[in-house]
């Protein structure tokens, strides 16, 4: 294939701004989107509630300034402060933007866009489309990357970076439907591949494919990673499917509620009650059930999200997805009965160490939205700053890649490479020694990271869970995969990426067992509160022989001091 | 609610998925096969099928991702309906099942089949790109992030319905059209099209509605109301279909299609004379030269056998045609009111 000035790897709503941006920049440039799934399937879709925008159309005192306090107070101050000024100075500008180039948005009725409130947030600055912000969002970002003509590689999947010293030669995938491994030989790539919370598996709301193959691929190339022991838990989870409902739901109004009919929330922030910080909501449900105050059932202890009192056509104009979801997968209209729910591993809050124009160390290679680490989030991330942080930084890496791309000349990727990388995908067809079933892996890998890598992290369960690890990641040598043809081999497809998750999941505990403090939503029982002599501090990780090398780096602070975070 | 669910788990029971598979590089032609797994009531069919991949066979091939009815990946034919795994209760299914106990699953029709149950998405891309499925902004891309456009809530409820489209393909694959002409602009596009054209932001409106208007475009579709049925999002898909034959009729006339046409001459005689004036429907429709090429050798042998349709001044119009009309023209001033009232519930 010829050389490419950009290749852009996952096709969600950072990866196709990205796209965008560049075309805009340049409009010259040779530019490719690669994505293991059609790009409308992207897991943006999922996002329901909305984007924070400091728009005041809703409160009309609302300010840029009092978004970046609310961010980086949410943050638990890890957040770098210059970051976050980015974001969210960036947010009103890219909103209009989106509604300029067709997004539908709820109004109101003055037509501009409505705002609801959203936890951590001292203004009601969200701004949605119903339940399915997300889903409009990325719909509108691929029909318009489809008018401006950019080129699409649908069901390829990455399988590493071409590395040559320092700088990057461009990305080697196979196409799905043919089974070929093939070179996309480039000037700069751009990782958008999102998240990793996958990992948690049967206990985490995100789609199968958040296997965090952005994160593994540029670790394995010597990219560090960083803060990745941060793993945001929705409070709102369904108790059989860990699917989720949005904080919207809380957002509209809906109360938490333990087996006693107490709101519990008023024992854990007494002022924001059921819109507190989703670390601390998550936090408070599994306290509750901990503590006996949940209600019992085969599938797991589990709370009540009661929106009842809401009335029925509030649900059903504002909430009709997530009404239709608790119909399908737990069998409870939320217009009649209180929907079972307990916390969910939602959201990478780690991921690749960018700057804030999307930079690695690697020459020529980005990273933007969930799989990389600006970082914006720090500790925790704020209902509605993820859709925003993946347009904001998106759209600024495609601008940086186009910019700076004809800067680089690559070498070329060496047929031997592909060849190379092709024996080591046949040799989990050969039966000799590969007899481990990777569903079963997955699974354990999941339950694992749950029990002992959890909401609530101790020194000993820590430890279990780096054990356990490192003896899934032993088995995984002699995973087989039985489908071994070329086309469509979703077997292979599923092994690849439970490799990846293995790999991070190495991260996630070690960074989780150094870090002894509990900030945001890292919480360690045995370090009950926050220390920020000497944990205010970023956690980065290197790959060394096979495994994690930790070092750290420092928070960019600006004109908020440290403070004790309540809400 | 913990009764029901312990309920729930005690019931147990056999199910056979039918399965039907097909990997080209190993198989001549497409065969089924049956597993038969015991699970629990309350189970979707894709966590039955991502059962059967985990632990029976792991050659079975699917796509799948959000797992939550939003990303569109797992549409594919349950029982004879393409509908969403991830969405589908394996017991709603049984109760559907021809043979006791069998649940079939099939890929989704009218798209290149490509494994299993894997299909080519790509032509149905082709269709949206050929369609200009995308708002082209009234404001000039340099202009973009300044200011919002104002839009009324009504403005809003036009497209809203619309944008639930997750791409599924259900509709595509259940269309009685698409079956007979691959070429046919399918029932996901003519919505997406819709969407855009009602969308008070969008200024193409025009080129699009020209391009449906073509062969293979909006007059192709038979009404037959299968992709409103199948639509797993409940979205009035013919509504959006009819939405664009009222607007291409009121914007471009009827000069565009036979299918305009016959509408119109349809109305034309409803109004006048509460009835069908069926001796001049071809010539209006078609035009008298077609008419004289294609229908005389019938005429000729409907006059032999005395089965001509009298004469249009023999048409007499109906008893009560006054009220009738009266109703009618009340009906037809309502019909572009109610599609936005549809669409926006």
């Amino acid at each position: 294939m010829k050389l490419f000035d950009i290749v852009i790897v996952g096709g969600g709503g950072a990866g196709l701004y990205a796209a965008m941006e560049a075309m805009k920049t340049n409009p010259g440039l040779n530019i490719a989107v690669i994505s293991k799934i059609y790009p409308n399937r992207s897991h943006t879709s999922a996002a329901q509630g909305g984007a924070n925008a400091a728009l005041a159309n809703k409160a009309k005192d609302d300010t840029v300034e009092m978004h970046i306090f609310d961010t980086i107070k949410g943050s638990d101050y890890l957040a770098d402060q210059d970051a976050v000024e980015v974001l969210c100075s960036e947010a009103p500008k890219i909103i209009r933007e989106l509604d300029n180039m067709g997004t539908p948005w709820s109004r109101m009725d003055d037509k501009t866009i409505a705002q609801r409130p959203f936890g951590g947030a001292g203004r009601p600055r969200c701004c949605y489309c119903a339940d399915k912000t997300g889903h409009t969002i990325l719909q509108t970002l691929y029909e318009q990357c489809l008018r401006k003509g950019v080129i699409f590689f649908n069901e390829y999947f990455a399988l590493d970076l071409s590395v040559d010293g320092s700088s990057s030669r461009g990305l080697i995938a196979m196409n799905i439907k043919t089974g070929k491994i093939e070179a996309f030989p480039a000037k700069t790539v751009i990782f958008a591949t999102g998240g990793y919370a996958k990992m948690y598996w049967n206990r985490s709301s995100n789609a199968a494919g958040n296997t965090g193959d952005g994160q593994a691929i540029t670790y394995r190339a010597g990219i560090p990673l960083k803060d990745m022991e941060f793993v945001q838990f929705h409070p709102t989870g369904l108790r059989k499917s860990g699917l989720l409902v949005t904080e919207g739901a809380r957002g509209e109004g809906g109360y938490l509620t333990n087996a006693l009919g107490e709101r519990f929330m008023k024992r854990y922030a007494p002022e924001k009650m059921e819109l507190g910080p989703r670390d601390l909501v998550s936090r408070s449900l599994e306290t509750e059930i901990l503590e006996g105050r949940g209600f019992d059932s085969p599938a797991g202890s589990f709370l009540h999200l009661d929106l009842r009192h809401l009335g029925a056509d509030l649900i059903k104009s504002r909430l009709p997805q997530i009404r239709e979801m608790c119909m399908y997968f737990e069998g409870v209209d939320p217009i009649d009965e209180p929907v079972p729910v307990r916390p969910t591993a939602h959201y990478s809050m780690g991921g690749i160490d960018t700057d804030n124009f999307g930079r690695t160390v690697m020459q020529g290679v980005y990273a933007a939205g969930e799989c990389g680490c600006v970082s914006v989030h720090g500790a925790n991330r704020l209902g509605g700053n993820s859709l925003l942080d993946i347009l904001v930084f998106g759209r600024i890496a495609g601008r940086a890649a186009a910019e700076e791309c004809q800067k680089f000349n690559p070498s070329a990727i060496s047929e031997a490479e592909l060849t190379e990388k092709e024996q080591e995908l046949r040799s989990f067809m050969r039966p000799q020694g590969h007899y481990e079933r990777y569903g079963a892996l997955r699974e354990e890998l999941g339950h694992t990271l749950g029990m002992n890598v959890g909401i609530f992290r101790e020194a000993s369960k820590i430890r279990q869970g780096i054990a356990d690890i490192e003896s899934l990641k032993e088995r995984f040598q002699h995973v087989r995969v039985f489908d071994t043809g070329d086309i469509y081999n979703t077997n292979l497809t599923q092994v690849l990426e439970l490799k990846n998750m293995l790999d991070l999941a190495e991260t996630v505990a070690a960074g989780a067992l150094v870090r002894e403090e509990s900030r945001g939503s890292h919480t360690r029982t045995d370090f009950p509160t926050r220390d920020d002599e000497k944990w205010h501090k970023h956690t980065v990780y290197t790959i060394e022989g096979k495994h994690p090398k930790l070092g750290y780096k420092p928070v960019t602070m600006g004109r908020y001091e440290l403070q004790e975070r309540t809400y | 609610m913990s009764d029901s669910t312990i309920q729930h788990h005690e019931e147990r029971r056999d199910v056979t998925f039918r399965v039907h598979r097909f990997n080209p590089q190993v198989d001549s032609k497409p065969y089924f096969d049956d597993y038969t797994i015991k699970l629990e009531r309350g189970i979707t069919v894709l966590r039955a099928i991502n059962y059967i991949k985990e632990h029976v066979d792991s050659t079975l091939t699917f796509r799948a991702f959000c797992q939550a009815g939003i990303c569109g990946s797992c549409a594919m034919r349950i029982n004879n309906m393409s509908k969403l795994a991830c969405t589908t209760q394996v017991w709603d299914e049984l109760e559907k099942a021809r043979e006791p106990g069998v649940i079939k699953i099939e890929p989704l029709r009218n798209l290149p089949h490509i494994k299993d149950l894997v299909v080519e998405m790509d032509p149905l891309v082709g269709k949206m790109q050929k369609y200009s499925n995308w708002v082209d902004s009234k404001m000039p891309e340099s202009n973009w992030g300044k200011k919002e456009f104002l839009v009324s809530e009504e403005e809003f409820l036009a497209y809203d319905k619309a944008t639930d489209c997750i791409l599924c393909a259900s509709c595509v694959s259940e269309c009685t059209i698409l079956r007979a002409h691959k070429e046919y602009v399918s029932p996901a596009v003519l919505l997406k099209s819709y969407r855009m054209n009602v969308d008070s932001r969008d200024s193409m409106h025009d080129k699009r509605l020209a391009d449906l208007v073509q062969d293979h475009g909006v007059w192709d579709c038979t009404h037959c109301y299968r992709c409103q049925e199948t639509c797993v999002k409940n979205i009035p898909i013919m509504d959006a279909i009819h939405g664009i034959r009222e607007d291409a009729i009121e914007r471009r006339g009827t000069k565009d299609t036979s299918g305009a046409r016959h509408a119109e001459a349809f109305m034309e005689d409803i109004e006048k004379k509460g009835k069908l004036v069926e001796a001049t429907l071809p010539i209006r429709t078609n035009g008298l030269a077609w008419t004289m090429k294609n229908l005389l050798p019938m005429a000729v042998k409907m006059v032999i056998k005395r089965r001509t349709p009298p004469p249009p001044p023999l048409v007499k119009a109906s008893k009560g045609i006054d009220a009738l009309r009266k109703e009618f023209r009340e009906m037809t001033s309502h019909v572009g009111k109610d599609h936005e009232k549809k669409s926006g519930e």
